[in-house]
């Protein structure tokens, strides 16, 4: 910014103009198609549109506009870098720290699969948080010494996240300065766009009454175990207090649900209950670990049928299951 | 001459242990980004949210509180003295815990014992869910650790730090190792890379560790070049554990996990051959009718043998808080100490953990198991009252199965 001589204060001169429109564009289409594509050739107009963009969001300050918006930039990182040789993706690797280097040849461990780069398994695991399919899980690497063997698709795959990290990271700083009305104004409506396709997306509202039989397997067991007062490990006991609040149960459903406990204390349970609704402390309202987090901790029972079509998070499973039993018979509901 | 409970007698050894050893007593690197926790011996509740500038005004507050047990954080903060919220955590050690908890033992446990809080009834062994009598589910439990819990948790602690030296590249300098103090190990990553991983990239370890997802296929299992013994990672386990199931596995065995009966039959009867055939390709496609269903099966055998059984919602935890070192199990009297990873093998808790080493204590016991502390076995115990090493009597009186008898205590 300060090498295009551009001063924010002068945002509003009409020069400028095609910079802030250009800037809008990214925004609007990162909102509406999670996207940004190559609209003009123009490197001045370019370059500068995407700092100005990431002000403009920061201004807006709204967390899906936030995510949506990196999503974005960084699918239009990964078609980019996928295109580039290995010694540029190495380049690339060394500005963000990483401790990743081309795989030579001769020093390819024998039998292995076929890999471009060996990384830092910390630098791999700090990038593949989001990545979901299981060729991504460390166990299913090959791994020596430290080092992770990716393949330069990879390599440009895993970049792309950590422009994602970046971007995500540099729409968090507070803005220091007052940005001119004609900024605020566009996030205004920009965030009121996105408010618009978060709805969108969330058009499955949960119904109000919560129905045990679309319960997914981890969270019957839970249930039943809760019910007839068996013991509940830790992270048992919060995967089922958050599912139950997200499924749209009462607080005080919720707290009754443990009252066969043997060692049960209302004013613990109410208060541990509160805390995960978001009625107190830290004021969010937690959801319940994904799949493999439960799996990890033996919470999980095994799959079902729904389990096995692509079902990452208990709460899809009740999403799912609720349309079947719907369709099939008037539900029952829980105690209330 | 003052009449004195156990728990006061238990708390004064604790007292003269800290005054005489006060300089074995090493608070962690970065002291003063560390959170301490003293569970309180009268209370039994926690202190938290301590924080510590020197080394000296931390022995000294150990000195004034004598805590049943000292924690730390193994994350770093900002402000260790605030609440969570407002610490500012800035990174945490790797830390894994091995405990012959989530070990299947071959002394099942034995000699553990619970009774019911509400009928009374008592047994052996792990503790059941329901009381078979009155299907309470309180239960006072006592768990001891043996010989056969801490050698199985000893053999699952060489293969971790194994995997940490091969397969993650980790320097047996950047890696500390310690006996619990009751049934297992500690390891301790401390390094400036794992530092700041956050839980979601330690549960990919925990799962690395258990082999928890682990897909063969990608292990090149069905193509490529198949797993074979000398391979790196979890291909060459795949391999060896396989070998290994194989090596002893039963017909029944083999049914049991899943495999048709005529498939097993097959396996048992090529034993030899398929044995042999790890010198060259491996087995994976030289049986007919032996598909890859039967394999993965058989794989999945091999990697439940294979993995390394953790505690997985410790190394998750970036805010854990971990007992120190060199400080006194309040559960056993025992100190937790120091491994050097080169002379593991011939570590022996029941020795080189005895904190309490002079003297005699005549304490009266309701029940104990038989169990061996330094070169002599002791017990079993029957409501009875015995006169022995201070170390035992403070396992009893610490496990609460013992009372200090009133007469032998001398309090100014």
């Amino acid at each position: 910014m300060q090498k295009l001589d551009l001063k924010i204060t002068e945002l509003e001169n009409p020069e400028y103009n095609r910079i802030v429109e250009r800037a809008e564009k990214r925004i609007e289409e990162a909102v509406l198609y999670a996207l940004v594509s190559d609209q003009t050739r123009n490197n001045e107009i370019e370059i500068p549109s995407f700092p100005i963009a990431i002000m403009i969001i920061a201004a807006a300050n709204d967390g899906f506009l936030k995510r949506r918006y990196a999503l974005a930039e960084a699918k239009r990182a990964y078609s980019l870098l996928k295109q580039e040789n290995k010694s540029k993706l190495t380049e690339i690797a060394q500005v963000f720290n990483w401790k990743m280097k081309p795989l030579q040849a001769e020093t390819t461990m024998p039998k292995t699969a076929p890999a471009d780069f060996i990384m830092h398994f910390t630098d791999y695991l700090k990038n593949t948080g989001n990545l979901r399919e299981s060729k991504w899980k460390l166990v299913n690497r090959t791994m020596l010494n430290g080092e992770v063997h990716v393949t330069r698709d990879e390599a440009a795959r895993l970049l792309s996240e950590e422009v994602r990290a970046h971007i995500e990271k540099k729409l968090e700083l507070k803005i220091g300065f007052t940005l001119p009305p004609m900024v605020i104004k566009r996030a205004e409506t920009l965030k009121q766009l996105a408010q618009v396709k978060r709805g969108q997306i969330r058009q499955e509202e949960m119904p109000k009454e919560t129905t045990i039989e679309a319960f997914p397997p981890c969270i019957r067991q839970l249930y039943n175990s809760a019910q007839t007062g068996r013991h509940i490990s830790h992270i048992g006991r919060f995967a089922l207090t958050s599912f139950l609040i997200n499924s749209g149960m009462p607080v005080e459903n919720v707290v009754e649900c443990f009252r066969p406990a043997s060692d049960f204390s209302e004013r613990m349970t109410r208060y541990q209950v509160e805390h995960i609704a978001g009625d107190r402390g830290s004021r969010t309202r937690y959801i319940p670990p994904r799949c493999d987090t439960l799996r990890t901790h033996g919470v999980c029972p095994g799959m079902d049928e729904i389990c096995r079509r692509g079902v990452r998070h208990p709460l899809t499973y009740y999403r799912k299951k609720l349309r079947l039993v719907k369709a099939e018979t008037p539900a029952t509901t829980a105690r209330a | 001459m003052n009449k004195i409970s156990t728990q006061e007698f238990i708390q004064q050894k604790f007292a003269e242990y800290y005054k005489q050893n006060l300089s074995s007593v090493q608070p962690p690197t970065s002291l003063d980004k560390r959170e301490f926790a003293f569970l309180l011996f009268k209370e039994r509740t926690m202190l938290r949210h301590k924080g510590f500038k020197t080394t000296e005004d931390f022995r000294e507050s150990l000195l004034t509180v004598v805590p049943s047990d000292v924690y730390y954080s193994s994350a770093y903060y900002e402000k260790p003295e605030e609440e969570m919220d407002a610490k500012g955590w800035i990174g945490a050690d790797l830390i894994f815990d091995i405990d012959a908890d989530h070990i299947p033992t071959p002394c099942n446990k034995e000699h553990d014992t619970w009774t019911c809080k509400n009928c009374g009834m008592s047994g052996r062994g792990a503790k059941p869910e329901k009381c078979p009598k009155c299907a309470g589910q309180k239960f006072d439990d006592v768990s001891w650790p043996c010989d056969t819990c801490l050698a199985s948790a000893k053999e699952e602690t060489i293969k971790l730090i194994d995997v940490l030296d091969k397969d993650f590249g980790l320097s047996t300098r950047e890696m500390n190792l310690a006996f619990s103090g009751h049934r297992g190990y500690h390891v301790h990553v401390e390094n400036e890379t794992v530092r700041t991983l956050d839980s979601i990239a330690r549960k990919e370890i925990v799962d690395f560790m258990l082999g928890l997802g682990l897909e063969p296929t990608l292990h090149d299992f069905e193509k490529g070049e198949s797993p074979k013994l000398e391979d790196a990672g979890w291909k060459g386990r795949i391999a060896k554990g396989t070998y290994e199931f194989l090596l002893t596995v039963t017909q029944e065995q083999l049914e049991r996990v899943g495999l048709k009966k005529k498939t097993a039959t097959q396996i048992i009867k090529q034993r030899e051959r398929i044995l042999e055939s790890w010198e060259e390709k491996g087995p994976w496609k030289m049986l007919k009718g032996v598909g890859p269903d039967s394999w993965k099966k058989m794989i999945q055998q091999a990697i439940n043998r294979q993995s390394v059984k953790i505690d997985t919602v410790v190394t998750t935890d970036v805010h854990r808080l971990i007992r120190l070192g060199n400080t006194l199990h309040g559960e056993t009297g025992f100190l937790k100490t120091g491994v050097s990873i080169s002379e593991i093998e011939g570590f022996d808790p029941f020795k080189h953990a005895v904190a309490f080493k002079h003297d005699t204590v005549k304490v009266d016991v309701s029940s104990a198991p038989q169990f061996r502390l330094g070169d002599y076995a002791y017990g079993p115990y029957k409501n009875e009252k015995v006169e022995l090493p201070t170390a035992v009597s403070m396992l009893l009186l610490c496990k609460g199965t013992a009372k200090i008898v009133e007469e032998t205590v001398h309090v100014q």
